[in-house]
């Protein structure tokens, strides 16, 4: 920055702006932008707080008029909430992201190869690399799926892989897979429309990947699965319907691809053949990207009070009658408690060594890793291993000894439900904060969205950067009323 | 004669006209060293084109829906099977000694068998029947295991209706009594508790009379002749059979039909529909020796023939299933 830029400073958005002890995205020292950051924060520096107000308002009504909601469901209200969004991008440099293009793509290889293997095969069993114990007390491992192949041997569709970078090393770590039903994309396209509307001199300026291909791209992999091949597939998103908190998503993404919106009751199977309910009669269905979690999918296999799913769904997948995306079964590798394995997978399916690094973590199943984790509580993480969304989790520094004690007495009842990892210092970003009028560093992580068509791992460039909006806090989840921002990958260096 | 000819008839009477039925069913014979399924038929009244698969424990599923409404629903399977005889396990070398050493190695080769399941938890309660069948086995694995069945069989009640189909033995345990299903669970709980894998068979008894008495004599037997019982791993000799219902052995008037890690795994009907109407359910399973005095098939007089089949516009013919 060059000294000339200080007088710009007297706005005050930044003023007082402590980067603190944390690894801050937009600043390597006080008053000193990281070079890919200097154009954003002399835009920013040189706008008068009400000004910057205005465009945030700009936004704020552009989420609402495209009813870009969120429900959360744990504050008994069940009310639809606009998904807080921050202003202030989130910024890499394509060097730094070619880096996690990287590890990532092996990661959703190295995750797929492992689904095929523990329903099928099982080698990664018998050459004892991971206990069967473990496999098979996964919540979601499902015995209904060993011995199913899927079509191109495809399991992970699509996976949305957490990442954070650890304010101590500056490095990026994987905090979390989701191969199941990973959500949030909509947002990720949402926020860069919105961004290019509040501020579209800075995409003049800054050579911003684009994102917007990625519903062309998930489309062209449902089109490739289709089990009737040679003819044109007829496509369908399962959604659960209007009160599940990512049903916005599911008719964005379904409206983006050009394919029906479906739930379970616009659904029959006959013969093990799906069809769909229409005005003109039943019409064949090829593939279903479901939006529907596995217990939910088929009342005849699994939950039979379930009113959600398509009763006969899986004996027509299991014909190869119709595919589904994601498959069934996946939640056995996102398994928090396998989570501590897949860097072994990576090694052991693509002899490879992970250009990205997990997390430490202590899995309760294992009587040392137990001791400890009970033994410095207040210090740790802990993790029900089945959860998402940042359900059943303790943040030990940040809570009461009443609810340390209520997770002692959980995790020494059922250890094998339980993984714990030391607190990771979030990397910040600078975020507005409308109490004060400034901006504030605040918590992020950062949610890619890896697409796999059984040769190639697409990406688009970045993903969802969530940010946890209130002072100090670490939960970055929506459901626990995080925010986002939108995240740029600039070409090159910066 | 280990040559049985069996007719499983399973009747749903509905209240009201119900729809869009499905149904998965494990009702076909094991076909493996122990037994030989020489044929296998089932039928459905609608009629319903049948597809099937085989689960992750290897048992035969058939599965099949009816969408139009109807008010009844029949599914009879029927099979012959050859029961090969073999000779009850009479003695093994492993000890209860060395079951500790194997702890580890057993839980992690046989996970599914040994982990605790709905039907099956932990439960204190079973701490002093295993104890009794330790002293009594005398330090042998094969002792404990057997002390385990007779010791249910004599200290339990057989109680048609004491428990129902959901049951774990917790509430068996309760009681003091319960049915094959119950005594079943209840060896698992225990031998599992010492950490033996053990796995729940489903299947059918064959009266003795039907079993033994000359040619020509067709049992009807309610649905008492499906029966449940409970195979152990002993390391070093295998899988082997037990009936904490009879307090004995199996032989060959054991018919093995499905084996899972308890009654949730191999229910041997299992169904949703649409629909307000409640139902009731009859089950009839006929047994008698398949063959005649001359040692002829007696397949061609086959037992009670199933309604003449609702004609409408999707009926097709049943698909027969042979193995």
């Amino acid at each position: 920055m060059s000294p000339g830029a200080t007088k710009v400073f007297q706005p005050g958005l930044f003023e007082a702006y402590d980067p603190s002890q944390f690894y801050d995205e937009m600043f390597s020292a006080p008053g000193t932008p990281r070079p890919h950051y200097a154009g954003i924060f002399e835009k920013l520096a040189s706008l008068a707080a009400s000004q910057f107000e205005e465009r945030r308002q700009l936004a704020d009504v552009t989420f609402l008029l495209q009813g870009i909601t969120f429900t959360v469901y744990s504050d008994g209200t069940g009310t639809e909430r606009l998904f807080p969004f921050d202003l202030i991008p989130r910024i890499l440099p394509g060097t730094e992201w070619e880096r996690i293009e990287r590890g990532l793509t092996q990661r959703v290889v190295a995750l797929n190869l492992f689904l095929q293997d523990v329903y099928g095969q099982q080698r990664i069993l018998r050459d004892g690399r991971i206990a069967r114990s473990l496999v098979y007390s996964c919540q979601h491992f499902r015995r209904e799926m060993v011995g199913v192949e899927v079509p191109r041997g495809i399991h992970t569709h699509i996976s949305g892989i957490d990442l954070v970078r650890d304010s101590k090393t500056g490095e990026f770590l994987v905090l979390e897979d989701n191969v199941r039903t990973p959500s949030g994309v909509s947002y990720v396209l949402e926020n860069r429309l919105v961004m290019t509307r509040c501020f579209p001199e800075l995409f003049q300026t800054h050579e911003v990947l684009p994102v917007n291909n990625y519903p062309a791209e998930l489309c062209k992999i449902l089109r490739v699965i289709s089990p009737r091949t040679g003819e044109e597939p007829q496509m369908a998103l399962l959604t659960p319907g209007i009160h599940n908190s990512a049903y916005f998503e599911h008719s964005f993404l379904a409206q983006q691809m050009g394919i029906e919106l479906v739930e379970g009751r616009d659904l029959v199977v006959d013969g093990s053949v799906v069809y769909m309910k229409t005005i003109r009669g039943l019409t064949r269905v090829d593939v279903i990207y479901r939006r529907v979690d596995d217990e939910f999918l088929d009342p005849l296999t699994f939950r039979p009070d379930s009113v959600l799913g398509v009763p006969g769904l899986m004996g027509a997948y299991r014909a190869g009658n119709v595919t589904l995306a994601n498959a069934v079964g996946n939640g056995v590798a996102d398994d928090k408690a396998i989570y501590a394995y897949v860097p072994d997978f990576i090694r052991y399916y693509l002899d490879e060594e992970p250009v990205l690094r997990n997390v430490d973590t202590y899995l309760c199943a294992k009587p040392d890793d137990l001791a400890y984790v009970l033994e410095h509580l207040p210090d740790l993480v802990v993790k029900a291993v089945g959860e998402s969304g940042g359900y059943g989790m303790l943040i030990g520094p940040a809570s009461a000894g009443r609810e340390i004690e209520e997770f002692r007495r959980r995790i020494t009842a059922e250890p094998r439900n339980y993984i714990a990892q030391p607190v990771i210092g979030l990397s910040r970003v600078p975020s507005y904060d409308p109490a004060t009028g400034r901006m504030a560093g605040r918590h992020v992580d950062l949610r890619p969205y890896c697409l796999y068509n059984g040769d190639d791992v697409i990406i688009v460039p970045g993903g969802l950067t969530r940010v946890a909006l209130q002072p100090g806090s670490l939960v970055v989840n929506s459901s626990q009323g995080g925010g986002s921002k939108d995240t740029w990958v600039l070409r090159g260096e910066h | 004669m280990n040559r049985y000819h069996l007719v499983h008839v399973t009747q749903f009477q509905y209240d009201g006209p119900v729809s869009e039925s499905y149904n998965q069913v494990r009702l076909q014979p094991m076909h493996d060293e122990g037994q030989s399924c020489l044929s296998f038929r089932l039928t459905t009244v609608p009629a319903a084109r049948v597809t099937s698969h085989r689960d992750a424990f290897g048992n035969w599923v058939h599965q099949f829906n009816i969408l139009a409404e109807h008010r009844q629903l029949t599914v009879e399977a029927e099979s012959v099977v050859l029961a090969h005889n073999r000779e009850p396990l009479s003695t093994s070398e492993t000890t209860l000694a060395d079951l500790d050493s194997l702890r580890e190695s057993l839980f992690e080769d046989h996970f599914d068998f040994v982990a605790s399941t709905a039907y099956v938890p932990r439960l204190e309660g079973l701490a002093a029947l295993q104890e009794e069948a330790e002293a009594q086995g005398k330090s042998s694995a094969l002792g404990f295991v057997t002390a385990a069945s007779s010791l249910i069989h004599e200290r339990f009640r057989y109680v048609k209706g004491a428990t129902h189909v959901n049951s774990s033995i917790a509430d068996s345990l309760v009681l003091g009594a319960g049915v094959c299903q119950d005594f079943a669970h209840l060896l698992l709980g225990i031998v599992r508790g010492r950490g033996l894998p053990a796995r729940y068979v489903s299947g059918y008894l064959v009266p003795r009379a039907a079993a033994e008495a000359e040619a020509g004599v067709e049992e009807v037997i309610g649905g008492q002749a499906s029966h449940a019982w409970a195979e152990v791993y002993l390391p070093g000799s295998g899988w082997i059979g037990l009936d904490p219902t009879l307090g004995e052995p199996v032989s060959a008037r054991h018919v093995r039909v499905a084996y899972g890690r308890d009654y949730g795994d191999v229910a041997p009907v299992r169904g949703v529909y649409k629909g307000h109407a409640g139902q009731r359910l009859s089950v009839d399973v006929r047994v008698r020796p398949a063959l005649d005095d001359a040692g002829r098939e007696r397949l061609v007089e086959s037992a009670a023939m199933p309604p003449a089949p609702v004609i409408d516009e999707r009926a097709q013919q049943p698909e027969q299933q042979q193995q």
